[in-house]
């Protein structure tokens, strides 16, 4: 049957297609190749909107053979394939709609502002969609992680669009080098769960099963094809969960890679949408919930990730206080919000995981098309002391606006309240029995306020009060192009979070937990119950049991500080002339201002001890590579020497020698092999 | 235990025990009456001229060379005539004659080529047979 | 199955043998020629009919691997036609035809050319009758049917006076190499009383006398070394710099190619055939290729890191090469000896076009009269920009970066070498790759970067040489995606030999 399943492969393609059409002939089209892009995703979006409906008739996985690289059967061949699952469906949507609509925005904050070098623009954009959709369908690690680093090049490529700039190349190399870091560890968690299970399918097909699969079998008792390298299993998962971890920090921008992330500002804002919606950002978190049968058997894999989540949402939030910048707040509230998709991933909240990861992909893209709109507003000027005012110049961005930084801050009833609920009631049901869960909790929980905080600084500062300069009082006013996808976006913002209401479920009864019961489906090892099962019965990790009180006393809680922090915002900032409250805060200030000097302990690890490490490196291959290399050199030209000016007598030192070199191995191989 | 390698290796040792012995005891005995005429190359009874290290005629080796690679075939054709009837009857004119024929026919073509390209030809120098050959 | 031709030679079945019969009329069409016309320059005839051979017996041997992959036995067991022997047919074919090519002009102005011709299609045949040879004593005489045709090409340039030293040290370390390996081969003959590869396996594998292990150690190391002469592997590869440095550089290409390669064949043949490792053992020539794979790699790679001229540097570079190929013998621990032959075997494949290819540039060079330093290559690619972007890929490819299959023959290796736990020659590989990387960078840099040679004029850009640079530059770029989407190592080593 030829059903939508059967055109998957074509969701990645199109963009791969629009690519080459925007690289080569983008010069030539009106749009320069902004209309090749923009059909191409569009079609993406309405094949994934296919293929999520497919998915919910058909229940089971879809899986496809594309190709095989290295077809060694032992001890492990590495394979291109699909994997279609409840997951990857809802992936694809996500990442198909912000797509199409950062193209659709580009329309105007790139063509209409006249930019040049727009075909490399868009072709960076398709190939960056290409390559994620490829990464969200990947059928095992390889392939993952093999499109995994082609986001990350494409991220280079388009944080350093303005490359005749002096911040933007650097920004990009930052970006690429940083995660990289955290990708060396990937690689070679992907070698190590490789040649541990001799697969790295994220499913079983035809007799083969999945490496979660394995390492499950492993715990449970029958450890056959699995070598663990003199390691008890689970010590060994562990390791091997932690190196894929390390990927996964660096493209999430989780503590302490999380540096990269606000440099990266410096690239078209439709392109910061992008990576901090729907690609390279999420790309780390969709790869653990991707991977999440094995981390599921690793408590000590999970508490690191609920930690470093924990720690990283409140870390981020604080930063994000006292920026001046608009996006540099939005960047710092990005870090934060994934800080708690770790979180609830690393508690067991595989749905309040994924739940987030969806809301904050469309607010977040919504608040950054919204910056966007308003830097386009501003000509060009992104800091927030400059603006005011701009809500009745502006009204389409600012209500857009407003509506995803409700979400973004968590209030109900707009989407960010339900899924950050989520996270917190199950990292609250987790902490209740481990105090390192609990800790994890409190520092989201307290992150809470900062967000409110700093997210309706943000708003009052850019659209309330007076208009502080003279551009602020007659913004520069744009067309539909850049309006329709912040509408678009800005309903989704409020609705989305209506798949899955639990606390209204639990309060009135309803079966209001879509989202849930959505992965409840699939196949069987790749259900949110098989989840839990590993969760409980493998890794030994139990959740409080759920109650009405906690779960309403919990969403109370986080609701109050939410609006705690919008109350003090609206009490600093909502005034017609603000104050740099910030001030207050001294030599606080002054640390939160340079992001904990994260950036400054990095450079020092990197010039004072990588630099000496380098420069003994280069003593050692100075002194003893090039003195061996130029020791070997002098021999041979010696023996050329030799051999230009006694013709006759060398035939026979070569000769000698080679008798001499047989009679050597000769002997050699004799004691060895026991012939005498 | 008797080790083989034990009495090849003495045998090694006796084997050039001999000969250095021979030649040490006779140095030790014989007496020393230096003369010109013994330290001059022998060569049968003829006085020698020159040095030993004269060039030969290039020509001379490729006469050789022919001399030995016929000399090989008729080493080969020899047993094949002896059987030659006997096989034919059991095998088949064609089996037994063609592969000699191919044979003989390669050396043939080998043979055309040397005698065209002045293999047996006798000249002087060949320098000056190099420089005909580009002349014409 | 018999075609009318061979039916009416009498040679019925004998068409596996097709590919060197091909290449052995040739060869007589050659003489026939050079004895028809003696005293013309009939240069471009004998071109044409030596390329035409060539690549009848191509067309013939790639026809063969791709319809029939069965082995087929000839003369009672002493040849054997599989695809192991016609996947190297291939390259040796490739490798003469480019050769012919670039010969056609590099010695047009020199005399002799009809025995030229002859000798390199000889050598083809006997390289190609190598890889067929399924006794030890038709791998000797292939063997010598191989090496003799090459002394006499070595020292075609006869008044140079390099050209005929280098013949007298190949001639010479080859007679004494040849003498190791025929009374190796009288050793394990005396041992097992056969001289058919598969009889050897046989009687070995029943048990031979326990006292004469050392006998046959004897002779399986001294057959070793014949092999490691023939493939210019360490301490066997004294007269390699000279003879590839002194001969004509269309003639080093065919040396350090196909006559490598033909070393290797054998090697395969008798070591994987006669003397699997099961069988022997009290003899463990899996390590005594692991050292020669280890010290060829690391002394060839040091040594060329220090040459101060371009052709002595891709002699030593074409003696690490046979070290990283060894590697395909030297880590055979069991676990993944397909990926491993298989991967030496395209290794061989893409050398035989990179490696030639950066051979016939030299020609080039030698060609223009350019001088053989590396400084003297100064800025040539602003006169001869085609022919520099086709060095350049052959150098990239040979250092193993994925601009050319040399990349993905030199991965399929270090998979190998990793997947059978060799991590020392895992090792090795990396780091000879990674020195070699800056060797060729020094000839790269000297041609795109550096200021050209003032008064240097390049007057001649000779059709055959460029195109037969250009061809393998092609060949070698097309295998990169080739290799790595289209063959898998294990399967072909499989259908192979195994």
């Amino acid at each position: 049957m030829a059903g939508p399943l059967e055109f998957a492969p074509a969701i990645a393609a199109l963009p791969f297609v629009s690519f080459v059409i925007a690289l080569f002939f983008g010069r030539y089209m009106p749009k320069k190749g902004a209309l090749a892009g923009i059909t191409a995703t569009g079609g993406s979006l309405l094949l994934a909107v296919w293929t999520y409906f497919a998915v919910m008739g058909n229940g089971e996985p879809h899986t496809e053979h594309l190709h095989t690289l290295v077809s060694v059967a032992e001890p492990f061949s590495l394979e291109l394939g699909i994997l279609i699952d409840q997951l990857s469906a809802l992936m694809l949507l996500i990442v198909t709609l912000i797509s199409f609509l950062v193209f659709v925005f580009s329309l105007g904050y790139m063509n209409d502002e006249g930019e040049t070098g727009l075909p490399r623009y868009y072709a960076g954009l398709s190939l960056f969609s290409f390559s994620m959709l490829s990464f969200v369908m990947a059928s095992n690690l390889f392939m993952a992680f093999m499109f995994f680093e082609l986001v990350g090049l494409c991220s280079y490529l388009l944080i350093g669009f303005w490359f005749r700039e002096d911040a933007p190349p650097s920004a990009a190399k930052k970006a690429f080098i940083v995660t990289r870091f955290g990708d060396y560890f990937f690689l070679i968690g992907v070698v190590g769960i490789l040649a541990t299970f001799g697969t790295s399918a994220f499913i079983g097909t035809g007799g083969t099963e999945s490496f979660p699969a394995l390492a499950e079998h492993a715990l449970t008792g029958s450890a056959d094809h699995v070598h663990t390298f003199g390691f008890d299993p689970q010590t060994w998962f562990t390791i091997l969960a932690l190196l894929v971890l390390g990927g996964v920090m660096g493209k999430s921008a989780q503590f302490p890679l999380h540096t990269w992330l606000p440099d990266a500002m410096e690239g078209p804002t439709p392109v910061s949408a992008l990576i901090h919606a729907a690609t390279m950002v999420a790309a780390g978190v969709y790869l653990v919930a991707r991977m999440y049968g094995f981390y599921a058997l690793s408590p000590t894999a999970l508490a690191i990730i609920a930690f470093v989540g924990g720690f990283t949402a409140l870390f981020a939030a604080t930063m994000g206080v006292v920026k001046r910048e608009i996006k540099q707040v939005l960047a710092y509230s990005t870090i934060s919000q994934y800080g708690y998709m770790m979180l609830a991933l690393g508690a067991g909240g595989y749905v309040a995981g994924v739940f987030h990861l969806t809301t904050h992909a469309v607010f977040k893209a919504l608040l950054f098309l919204g910056a966007g709109a308003v830097i386009v507003a501003m000509h060009h000027d992104e800091d927030m002391w400059k603006m005011g005012g701009l809500k009745n110049e502006l009204p389409v961005t600012y209500y857009t606006f407003l509506a995803g930084s409700l979400a973004l801050a968590g209030i109900i009833p707009f989407s960010g309240f339900w899924s950050k609920d989520e996270v917190l009631y199950e990292a609250l049901r987790l902490g209740l029995n481990d105090p390192v869960f609990m800790a994890a909790y409190a520092m989201g929980l307290i992150a809470v306020f900062f967000t409110g905080f700093y997210t309706f600084r943000m708003v009052f500062l850019t659209f309330h009060g007076e208009p502080r300069t003279n551009i602020a009082e007659s913004p520069h006013q744009y067309g539909w192009n850049m309006k329709a996808p912040l509408v678009v976006l800005g309903a989704l913002a409020v609705v989305v979070g209506l798949i899955n209401m639990a606390p209204l479920a639990k309060l009135t009864g309803m079966d209001l937990t879509y989202l849930h019961h959505w992965f409840e489906h699939g196949g069987e090892l790749l259900t949110v119950e098989h989840y839990h099962h590993l969760l409980t019965e493998v890794s030994g990790v139990h959740h409080v049991e759920s109650s009405t009180g906690l779960m309403l006393g919990s969403g109370a809680l986080s609701l109050g500080l939410a609006l705690a922090g919008v109350a003090v915002a609206h009490v600093l900032y909502n005034v017609p002339s603000p104050e740099e409250h910030t001030d207050k805060l001294g030599s606080i200030k002054t640390v939160l201002f340079n992001n904990y000097y994260q950036d400054e302990y990095q450079v020092w690890l990197a010039e004072g001890l990588t630099a000496n490490v380098a420069r003994a490196a280069n003593t050692f291959d100075q002194g003893v590579i090039d003195g061996a290399v130029n020791g070997v050199s002098s021999v041979s030209l010696f023996a050329g020497e030799r051999v230009r000016k006694v013709q006759t007598g060398v035939v026979t030192n070569y000769a000698a020698l080679l008798t001499a070199g047989l009679v050597v191995l000769l002997v050699a191989m004799g004691l060895l092999g026991g012939w005498f | 235990m008797s080790n083989p390698w034990i009495a090849i290796g003495a045998l090694g040792v006796v084997a050039v025990a001999i000969p250095l012995s021979m030649m040490a005891i006779s140095s030790l005995l014989r007496p020393r009456v230096p003369e010109q005429g013994k330290t001059t190359t022998y060569e049968s009874g003829e006085v020698p001229t020159g040095t030993p290290r004269i060039r030969f005629n290039i020509q001379y080796y490729m006469v050789a060379l022919l001399f030995v690679i016929f000399d090989l075939e008729t080493v080969l054709i020899f047993p094949w005539t002896v059987i030659y009837r006997d096989a034919v009857s059991t095998a088949g004119l064609t089996t037994v004659l063609v592969p000699m024929l191919v044979f003989i026919g390669v050396l043939v073509v080998g043979l055309a080529w040397a005698w065209r390209n002045g293999a047996v030809r006798w000249v002087r120098t060949p320098r000056r047979e190099l420089t005909t050959k580009r002349e014409s | 199955m018999t075609d009318p031709v061979s039916a009416a030679l009498g040679l019925g079945g004998y068409q596996p043998l097709v590919p060197a019969l091909l290449l052995g009329v040739t060869a007589l069409l050659v003489l026939l020629v050079d004895t028809i016309w003696p005293n013309e320059q009939s240069n471009t005839l004998l071109a044409t009919v030596t390329i035409a051979g060539s690549l009848a017996s191509l067309l013939v041997a790639g026809a063969q691997l791709f319809l029939s992959p069965e082995a087929a036995t000839l003369f009672d067991g002493q040849l054997i036609v599989d695809g192991m022997s016609l996947f190297f047919t291939v390259i040796f074919t490739s490798v003469t035809a480019l050769v012919a090519l670039a010969s056609h002009d590099y010695i047009a102005e020199r005399p002799n050319q009809g025995e030229y011709y002859a000798l390199v299609v000889l050598a083809a045949t006997g390289m190609t009758l190598l890889a067929s040879a399924n006794s030890l004593v038709t791998a000797f005489v292939s063997l010598e049917l191989a090496s003799l045709p090459s002394y006499a090409l070595v020292a075609y340039l006869k008044d140079n006076r390099g050209s005929a030293e280098g013949s007298l040290k190949y001639l010479l370390i080859g007679g004494l190499s040849s003498a190791v390996f025929l009374y190796g081969i009288s050793l394990v003959y005396a041992v097992t009383g056969t001289l058919k590869l598969t009889e050897i396996a046989t009687v070995l594998d029943a048990g031979i006398d326990g006292s004469l292990t050392g006998v046959l150690g004897i002779g399986i190391v001294m057959i070793l070394g014949g092999v490691a002469f023939k493939t210019a592997s360490v301490p066997f590869h004294f007269w390699a710099p000279e003879a590839y440095e002194g001969a004509p550089a269309p003639i080093a290409g065919f040396l350090s190619s196909a006559s490598k390669a033909a070393g290797f064949v054998l090697a395969f043949r008798v070591f994987l055939t006669a003397f699997p490792t099961s069988a022997v053992a009290g003899v463990d020539w899996v390590l005594a290729f692991e050292v020669l794979a280890l010290i060829t790699m690391t002394l060839g790679t040091f040594a060329a890191a220090t040459q101060e001229e371009v052709k002595r540097m891709l002699a030593y570079s074409s003696i690490a090469h046979a070290g990283y190929a060894l590697i395909a013998l030297g880590a055979l621990t069991g676990a993944a000896d397909r990926l491993l032959v298989g991967a030496g075997m395209l290794h061989l494949l893409v050398y035989g076009f990179m490696n030639t290819g950066a051979f016939l540039f030299i020609a080039l060079a030698e060609q223009w009269g350019i001088g053989r330093r590396f400084e003297d290559f100064n800025g040539l690619a602003k006169e001869a920009p085609v022919a520099c972007t086709a060095m350049s890929l052959f150098l990239v490819s040979l250092a193993g970066l994925p601009f050319g299959g040399g990349f993905v023959s030199k991965y399929f290796l270090l998979l190998g070498t990793v997947l059978s736990s060799s991590y020392l020659l895992a090792a090795a590989l990396i780091v000879n790759s990674a020195l070699s990387v800056y060797i060729y960078a020094r000839v790269i840099k000297a041609m795109w970067i550096e200021d050209p040679v003032p008064g240097r004029t390049i007057e001649e850009y000779p059709t055959g040489l460029y195109a037969a640079v250009v061809v393998a530059a092609v060949v070698t770029v097309l295998l990169l995606p080739g290799l790595a989407l289209f063959t898998d190592p294990a399967q072909l080593a499989s259908n192979a030999l195994f």
